[in-house]
């Protein structure tokens, strides 16, 4: 398992999240944390999430396929940026 | 234009280019049967909602358009989720319409509801619920949309009664935007560069380049660089079968050449592909020489399997052109084709008739092929006819065969021949079924019969669920635990059930009847035809990659391995 910190701004509509949990769930992906807030943008929302990746799996691979999600306008890797944070 | 949600639905797939809808109507969805009645899109009344996904599908495989089908909430809904979950594995665009019990009782467990919308989450590229009836021509505009760029998809709308109902005024929507991935040139030329300097190339050809319409664009750089050519199941059709540089399909029951060009090449091509299981075959084992470009309109595929070298997100048609445009070097191939020459000329498919004297599978469907041509669309569902009719059906053109690969639904067949028809009401449309399949959705030939939809079935009846016996008879030990239906024994008679249903029936037992069986059925015009060949259950489908192994220890047939025997 690999941990990684993605970051996903997503439209403000029914079922944006569902369909971005279930991709979770349905490609085996653990979720470790997930907090979804307001962005700056009224109608977008912001979500941060943990998850921890089966072997194999990369987070290229996951940020794609939820790139490919017609309600996510944008998902950024923060793995690198949480560890800077932590003075890592 | 003052209407109702129902009539804006209406407009909107009029105005969209709909021309066809398969459904069946219920309460939730009913007010949209209202206008529907006096609407120049042609409604083709299923007998079952499967049956409407189905020939959505088959419509649009075999017209390159978006297709249409329609339910009611609930039950109506949930039995349009395997067509849903087939056309998303399969990239088929439809749209699927359901109606929904009224707002105000949404999350109430009212009469015929179902939360469609979850349910079909994991595959549906994207889903509405539409709670304003102004929105709804806008929706549907987007939902086509939708399901044609990009990687094409399923996406369904779901539409709660009361919005079909209320008041509302028609504005039509904007065009949407269509963009298409903007090729990098640095990765075509890489591309080019592996190509040029590869000895052992190979064009591993998914149903993308069907897809995108880029078969001319395929065979222009194919003959430009004489590299060979494999179809996988998805993409036969996508290079004639006819040409010399085309080796057949790889896979599971691919042709030896195909798979060996697979397992001995330095480079792959692949295009508009997913390198999936039936086709790798044991991951690891997969192509070990081989570099690997991949081009995809969808760039989650892409290293997705197997790491590509090179990755291209573009469509197939652009990638073509772009890779045509700066390919100048054509690599030696002599060594190459002198061994493919070989396994083509020691390892061709074939066949031995059934000990048993009964009637071979694979003679029949080849039969079939030669006598109805390439122009004839042939549909099959799932199993053992299925692979024989990509293995023995001489394909020269796309969209000449529309079958259910990814998911593998039984049943696709019928339905699927029945949309197929609706679309190119000028071509032969022939399913291929089994007998396991055709018992599933054969009340759409009803359907056929009563709607003026002439298509033609070829039961390759074998008394069994005949891959599944296969798998017994190889891995265990001939224990045929439930695979035996008895349709040997006339339990169903399907000649008497195919004239109940409105449909000429015939029977073929023996080989000299089978031309004649074929010339009587392509005959008939008027009315649907289904002809029960009544064939040996010992029939195997070889070559096979047994599941769980590398492609290098392909069986040409049972214990016989070319590739893996010349390494030893």
């Amino acid at each position: 398992m690999t941990r990684h910190s993605l970051s996903l701004l997503l439209r403000n509509e029914p079922g944006a999240l569902a369909r971005i949990v279930v991709l979770f769930s349905s490609r085996g992906v653990d979720v470790e944390s997930l907090s979804l807030g307001p962005a700056e943008r009224g109608d977008l929302s912001r979500l941060d999430v943990v998850v921890d990746l089966q072997p194999g799996r990369t987070p290229a691979q996951l940020i794609k396929q939820l790139g490919r999600i017609v309600d996510v306008k944008s998902v950024v890797d923060r793995t690198h940026d949480e560890a800077i944070e932590l003075g890592a | 234009m003052d209407t109702t949600g129902a009539g804006a639905l209406i407009k909107a797939l009029e105005d969209v280019g709909c021309e066809v809808i398969f459904g069946m109507p219920g309460g939730a969805i009913l007010p949209a049967y209202d206008p529907l009645y006096e609407s120049k899109i042609r409604h083709v009344l299923v007998r079952h909602e499967q049956g409407a996904g189905h020939a959505a599908q088959g419509y649009a495989q075999a017209t390159g358009r978006v297709g249409v089908c329609m339910a009611t909430s609930g039950p109506g809904a949930t039995n349009l989720v395997t067509p849903l979950a087939d056309a998303y594995m399969d990239s088929v665009p439809i749209v699927a319409i359901t109606g929904q019990v009224s707002r105000s009782v949404i999350g109430t467990d009212a009469f015929q509801e179902a939360d469609i919308r979850s349910i079909t989450l994991p595959i549906t590229k994207h889903s509405f619920q539409v709670h304003d009836p102004a929105d709804i021509p806008r929706v549907i505009a987007e939902a086509f949309t939708l399901a044609l760029t990009g990687r094409p998809g399923p996406v369904l709308v779901d539409l709660p009664k009361d919005v079909l109902a209320t008041a509302t005024t028609y504005t039509p929507p904007k065009p949407a935007a269509q963009s298409r991935p903007v090729l990098s040139p640095v990765q075509i030329r890489n591309a080019a560069q592996l190509i040029g300097s590869s000895r052992k190339p190979v064009f591993y050809v998914g149903g993308g380049v069907i897809r995108s319409g880029a078969a001319a664009e395929l065979r222009k750089l194919a003959e430009k660089t004489r590299i060979p050519v494999v179809t996988t199941l998805m993409a036969r059709g996508a290079f004639p079968d006819s040409h010399e540089l085309h080796l057949g399909m790889p896979g599971m029951h691919g042709t030896v050449p195909a798979v060996a060009a697979l397992q001995k090449a330095d480079l792959l091509i692949a295009l508009g592909t997913r390198f999936d299981d039936r086709v790798t075959g044991l991951l690891p084992h997969f192509a070990p020489h081989a570099a690997v470009v991949h081009a995809d309109i969808d760039p989650a595929e892409i290293s997705k399997n197997r790491k590509a070298d090179v990755g291209i997100v573009g469509d197939c048609r652009d990638v073509l052109a772009a890779l045509t445009a700066v390919v100048t070097r054509a690599p030696d191939l002599t060594g190459w084709w002198e061994y493919l020459d070989g396994l083509r000329t020691t390892y061709p498919l074939g066949y031995d008739w059934p000990a048993d004297g009964m009637l071979a599978p694979q003679y029949v469907i080849e039969r079939l092929s030669t006598l109805v041509g390439p122009e004839a669309i042939y549909t099959a569902g799932v199993g053992q006819h299925q692979m024989w009719a990509a293995q023995y059906v001489k394909y020269e053109r796309p969209g000449s065969f529309i079958n259910s690969g990814g998911a593998g639904t039984m049943g696709f067949a019928v339905p699927a021949a029945m949309g197929a028809q609706a679309g190119a009401p000028d071509r032969t449309v022939w399913a291929i079924d089994g007998d396991g399949c055709f018992q599933m959705t054969n009340q759409e030939l009803a359907t056929c019969a009563a709607e003026g939809i002439p298509i033609k079935v070829a039961i390759i009846n074998n008394g069994n669920l005949g891959m599944v016996r296969q798998w017994q008879t190889l891995f265990y030990d001939g224990r045929y635990s439930n695979t035996r239906l008895g349709t040997h024994d006339r339990h169903p008679d399907f000649v008497r059930l195919a004239e109940a249903l409105g449909c000429v029936g015939l029977r073929c037992e023996t080989k000299s009847e089978v031309d004649g069986a074929v010339l009587e059925a392509m005959a008939v015009r008027d009315r649907p035809v289904v002809i029960d060949f009544v064939v040996g259950q010992d029939a195997q489908v070889w070559p096979m990659v047994a599941a769980g192994t590398g492609n290098d220890e392909v069986m040409a047939a049972r214990g016989i391995r070319p590739l893996f025997d010349e390494e030893e």
